[in-house]
Parts: structure tokens; sequence; C-alpha cells
């Protein structure tokens, strides 16, 4: 016999204490859910919610100049980059000369999307952030097709608060600061910090 | 012939080669904004620098002329010519907008190419610093962002060598230097789409093409355009079926690098009103192989009581299987409405449009097709001699001599690509492809077989029109041993004297003189 093989020896007898001790376990563990506060692996959804990292990637998010037009310039990155292949984009013609460009149409698939937040480090304008929007309802497939004015006033953004951003504190990109800056007079979102209700 | 080495190649080019076009033939893209290979060479953007031997300082490539012995190192082996275009590079860009994002040049720019290349230097220039000049300048069928240029007069030179209307100039000195057009009025002549394709960066952009798609989801198909006698070379980009734009495809011996803008326009029709289904008069709908079958038993029943109408629209492959449908069912063939034969060499104007608005004329005389003239097939149809009227293209209805003539013909068959109002005169609509959907090969005015090739599906039920009549031919029981446009091709070649030796593979990319007309050439 090859010196690799190795000989294992199954003719042990565990007796019945392993048994017994893993009933006890289990009893241990039901009785400790029932009554001992804070050992419960449960928790009362929808009432409670878990805290969920402030980098969740969740639904989209399209933030707004100040003027409340989006700030996308429908520049294709995000729709490029996309794996999914789930943003839609048309252009159209702003009247600013400085701008030019913006979104007519901008559409996500979320049922298509793969919440990968390529889309977000892409965007030269951080016009497409990420909330931590996550309980996504629909009755039908087109329900869960959003467009550009339900990306930009998510209902829940509040409750829930922003999710995945490009690098957050980056003192060489001013813009960014000052996207950020804004994200917080206009949303109430401090990036970093936890928001909604807990 | 001089033999030059470049980069440590040998090799020899004709005299009066520039260097950089002999680079070209050596392999090496020496980068560049000013030169342009159908343009007079101007040498203002310094962007080509080379070095060669025995010259004390760098040389633009684009003006310096090859001499025998001559020994250039590109910035692929000279540090030197890499350090100065990099250079170069950051002058040009200093004030450049930062628009990427909302420019549509983006992804087919030289600045962005060339940046990524051998610039990726970062920026030393302030952006309130830099020179404010006027954007979203509406002239005509373009639009001009000044911002964006770096005043390569690329534009202003096509305006002087190729169309000779001198409509843009620059004005102001040094970095404020902008180009505009004379008093601000729009571009008028029929050639400003290629002002686009030769501007190098987003100074010109076509209105048309404007914020409808990103170039790089496009997918590029070589084609012919089937707008006129001349079958300048094209690209036709398209994305998901639908194609988006046509740009002009460099072919020395035919459009240079040009073609008119009727004819990038063209896209247009691929889309738009397409016949998709196989129907009847009053548009109810049958099978398509049921309508098939049932055109021929009618032509069956009309043997030589039958009468084909091709159109010179139709490929070189559609026209011979159109014609052997018409010699199976013993019918009368041709294909002439008006003389298009007689102006097939006429030119509209001094560049590139040709009066005969068909792009295979020559194709289909070089055939046979079209003996007897249409005139007196129409008068057959009207005296009630003719049982079946096969359409190769249902537009023709639109023609009111050819209508008048359908109306006493019992059966009309039309293999259709558009809608209109003309078409109810059909008893039986085939739905046909366009150009754009199948393989093909159109003769232009100078006997020149030039092929084009698919770039999608056709709509629905549409089909090749070679391929309608080959389906036609096998339930008539005389097939042709063909699947593909290039199977057809071989046959025709078999047959026509024209076509002798060519195959869809010789052609290439340029397609190539009818063995008539090379024969012709090499005589001459």
């Amino acid at each position: 016999m090859a010196s690799s093989v190795i000989i294992v020896n199954r003719d042990t007898k565990p007796g019945y204490y392993p048994i017994f001790y893993g009933m006890w376990l289990t009893l241990r563990n039901m009785l400790e859910t029932l009554f001992v506060k804070g050992r419960s692996a449960t928790i009362e959804y929808p009432e409670q919610k878990r805290n969920i990292s402030t980098r969740y990637r969740g639904v989209h998010l399209l933030t707004a100049r100040e003027d409340g037009t989006p700030k996308c310039v429908a520049c294709y990155m995000c729709a490029t980059v996309c794996p999914a292949e789930c943003i839609y984009i048309e252009a159209g013609e702003r009247p600013e000369k400085k701008i030019e460009k913006y979104p007519t149409r901008f559409e996500i698939d979320l049922l298509r999307c793969v919440y990968c937040g390529f889309c977000v480090d892409a965007c030269p304008e951080e016009a497409i952030l990420m909330s931590r929007e996550n309980d996504l309802v629909g009755t039908s497939r087109a329900e869960l097709v959003i467009d550009r004015e339900n990306l930009m006033h998510r209902g829940k953004l509040a409750e829930v608060g922003a999710g995945y951003r490009p690098v957050d504190h980056d003192v060489r990109r001013p813009v960014r600061i000052a996207a950020l800056e804004r994200l917080k007079s206009e949303h109430g979102i401090v990036p970093g910090m936890p928001g909604g209700r807990r | 012939m001089p033999k030059v080495t470049i980069d440590g190649k040998e090799i020899e080019v004709a005299p009066g080669t520039s260097v950089i076009q002999a680079a070209e033939q050596a392999g090496v893209r020496v980068p560049r904004f000013c030169y342009h290979d159908d343009l007079p060479v101007d040498g203002n953007c310094r962007m080509c620098m080379v070095e060669i031997e025995k010259f004390p300082k760098l040389q633009i490539a684009c003006g310096t002329p090859v001499t025998d012995g001559m020994v250039v190192k590109t910035q692929v082996t000279s540090e030197k010519a890499k350090e100065a275009q990099k250079n170069t590079l950051e002058f040009l860009l200093v004030n450049h907008p930062i628009d990427c994002p909302v420019c549509d040049q983006a992804g087919e720019c030289y600045l962005q190419d060339q940046y990524m290349d051998n610039g990726l230097h970062d920026s030393r220039t302030v952006i309130e610093e830099k020179i404010a000049k006027r954007k979203v300048v509406d002239i005509g069928p373009i639009m001009l962002d000044a911002e964006r240029c770096v005043v390569c007069s690329r534009c202003i030179r096509y305006e002087r060598e190729v169309t000779k209307t001198n409509l843009l100039q620059f004005v102001n000195r040094g970095g404020s230097t902008q180009i505009t057009t004379y008093q601000g009025g729009p571009i008028t002549h029929e050639y400003a789409g290629n002002l686009v394709d030769v501007c190098p960066v987003g100074a010109l952009l076509s209105k048309d093409f404007r914020f409808k798609m990103r170039v790089w989801f496009l997918k590029e198909t070589d084609s012919i355009c089937p707008g006129c006698s001349t079958g300048c070379n094209i690209t036709i980009d398209h994305r998901d079926g639908e194609a988006y734009r046509i740009r002009p495809r460099r072919n020395v011996e035919v459009n240079k690098s040009w073609i008119c803008d009727p004819g990038r326009d063209l896209y247009k029709i691929i889309g738009a009103g397409r016949v998709t289904t196989a129907h009847r008069a009053g548009g109810a709908l049958v099978a398509p192989a049921e309508l098939l079958d049932e055109v021929v038993s009618k032509l069956q029943a009309a043997g030589a009581n039958s009468a084909f109408l091709a159109s010179p629209r139709a490929s070189n492959e559609d026209a011979y299987a159109f014609k052997k449908l018409a010699q199976a069912t013993g019918g009368r063939l041709d294909f002439r409405v008006g003389n298009p034969q007689d102006k097939v060499n006429v030119r509209k104007d001094q560049i590139l449009q040709r009066e005969d608005r068909h792009p295979n004329t020559n194709g289909l005389l070089n055939l046979g097709l079209g003996v007897t003239g249409v005139d007196a097939l129409l008068a057959d149809c009207k005296a009630g001699k003719v049982q079946v009227l096969v359409l190769q293209d249902g537009g023709i209805l639109r023609d009111s001599a050819v209508a008048e003539a359908a109306k006493q013909v019992p059966y009309v068959v039309a293999f259709a690509t558009h809608q209109g109002p003309s078409l109810a005169a059909a008893h039986a609509v085939i739905p046909a492809a366009v150009w754009a959907e199948t393989d093909g090969t159109f003769t232009n005015f100078d006997q020149r077989v030039q092929r084009f090739k698919r770039a999608f599906e056709a709509p629905g039920e549409a089909k090749p029109r070679w391929e309608i009549a080959l389906e036609l031919l096998t339930r008539l029981g005389k097939p042709i041993n063909a699947a593909t446009a290039a199977d057809v091709f071989v046959e025709m070649a078999v047959e026509t004297k024209a076509y002798a030796d060519l195959t869809h593979r010789s052609l290439g990319p340029k397609g190539r003189p009818s063995a008539e007309r090379a024969q012709a050439q090499a005589s001459a």
C-alpha cells in the first residue's frame, strides 16, 4: 500500500453522550430566544429594520442641480460600463450652452440590475448615486423599470439614506465635495452616517 | 523608387510620398491633426514630429517628402519625437474645454486618442483661465463649437479645395483664434457632412446625429451608397438593427473621403415605413409561403403572357435571379422607366453626384436586361396582353405610366420595401430587404463592381430580392444552386462576360473594374 494512504479507524464507540448534548444545545437556544433579551436571531420586519452599511448598494438615485433639473449630462458612461445593460438613456438639448446636454429619458430596469455600483463609479458628474433602499416591491415588471422622475425623487430616500458613492472624502475633487454638501442640505443626508430611524 | 527606413524597417515607396504616408505603409501611424489624406498639406498642427537622420531638428512627417536612403525614427523608437508630440498635445489642450461627457466626438476624437496613446499628463491649466469662445453655434446642418477647435484648418482647406465654396475662415489671433462662417451664416452646399468627418475634434458636429448615440456603441459595416450611379463607398454605423448614420469610406478611385449629404441621409429610409408582412391587395395578411405558391401558380398559368419589370435599385445578384425567373417563366423582362442609361455618366455637380439616381443601372445593362424598352412592355400591359406583372421594386408603382399599365393587368406582384398608397395596385405584396440588409454588389457609372455587406436583419418577413426570386424558381422546378448572394454572384459570373473572373471575395473592400472595363483600361 502506498505511503500516502491514511487508514481511518472507524471502529469507535462514542456512546450516548453526544446525542444528549446536541438535544440540550437545541433546547437551550430555543429557551434563550424566547426568554432572554437580545439573544434573538430574528427581528420584527418591517417594523424593525437592520442597520445597513452606509456603502450599501441599493436602488439608484439621480441628484439634482440647484434649479431642480437633473445633474446628469447624458454622457452614457453608466450605460456603457453597466454589465447588466439595464440603463436606457435618451439625450436632449439644454438651453445652457455650458451644459448643453441632459437626459430626456433615463430608465433603470431594477430587475435586470445587478447592483454592482459601476454606474456610480463611472459617473463624471456625481449624478447617479445609490440609496440604501432594498425592500423593492412591485406588482408588475414594468413597475420596476423606474424613470427619471422616479429616480430623482426616491420616496424612501429620507428614511433609508444614501448608500454607495465613490470615495467619500476625496479632497482633490472639489466638485465631489460640493455635491456631497448639496446632498446634505437638500436631502439631509450625511455621507458616512447612518440615515433613517436608527 | 526611393528606399526609406522607418523605425528600422526598410520599405520602398513611390517618389513624392511624404514621411507620414511612408510610415503608414510601414504600419506606423504618426499622430496628426491637420494632415488629411485627401486635402493639401498644411503642416500647422506640429503634431507629427519625427526624427530624421542628418536633420538637426525634428521634422513634420506630413510636410517632408521622402528621399532615397532616408532613416526615420517615429515616436515608436525616438524618445525625442515622443516628447515633442506629448508637448504639442499639451499645448493643444491648454484652452480645450472639458466637454468630453457631452461631446459627440468622444470615442472618435483625435485629442482623446492621442492623449490616451502618448499624453496622459496632468493638466497644468486653471479651468477659469481657459479662453472662452463661441459654443453651440448653429451653422445649418452643422453645430460649431469654437472652444473645441484645435485650429488645424482642415475644414477651411476642404471648403477651399473640394467644394470651392470658402465658407469657413479663421478670425482673431493667437490663443483667441477661432473658426467662423462668413457673417455667421449657414453652410449651404450639399457636402457639409464631410466637414464633420474632416474635423479631428468635436468643433464641427452633425446636427442630425447630435446626441442620438455615443459612437462606441455603434458597429460598422462596409457598404455602398445606393443614392446614385457614382457608388460612393460608405460605412453604415448601426446598433441593434437600427442604422444611426452613414459615413464615407475612403476609396481614391471613386469618392476619395467624401460623400454628399443626400447620400448621408439615406440611413433614414432603412427603418421608416417598411413593408414587413406578405399581404394581398387591401392589406389582407397571408403566410409568405402561401403567397409564393399563389404567385407561382399564376406565373405557370400565364407563361409567356407574363412581364417582369426589374429595378436599377436592385443589386447584381437580385437582377440576375430576377432574370432567371423571367427566363424560367418565358415572360418579357425589362427595367427602364425613362432613360437612366443616358444619365448614368452625367454629373449633377462637379464633386460626386450623378443625374442617374439609381446605383445599379450599369449592372442591369451588363446582364442584358432592357432590350425592348419599358414602353413596349407597358403598352402590352395596357392592351391586356399581360396576365401577370412582376415588379422587382414596388416603389415603381409611384410612376404614373407604370401605375396606369398595372391597372389593366389582372395580377400584379410587387417585391416591396416601403409602404405607400400606390402599393394598393399590387395584388400580391412580398416584403423585400433594402440594400443594408443583404450582401450584394453594385456596378457603378465607371463599370466598377463594388461589394456591400449586410449590416443587420431585414424587418419582419422581409427577405432579399434575390432570395425571393430563388424561392420562386425552386417552386417553379428550376432551382439555382445557390444559398448566399456570393453563390448567386458565382452563377452570374459564369454566364456574364462583364463579371468573368470576379467573385465577392476577389472584389475586396474597394471593388474592382468589370472585366471589360479592366481590359479597356489596360489597353488605354
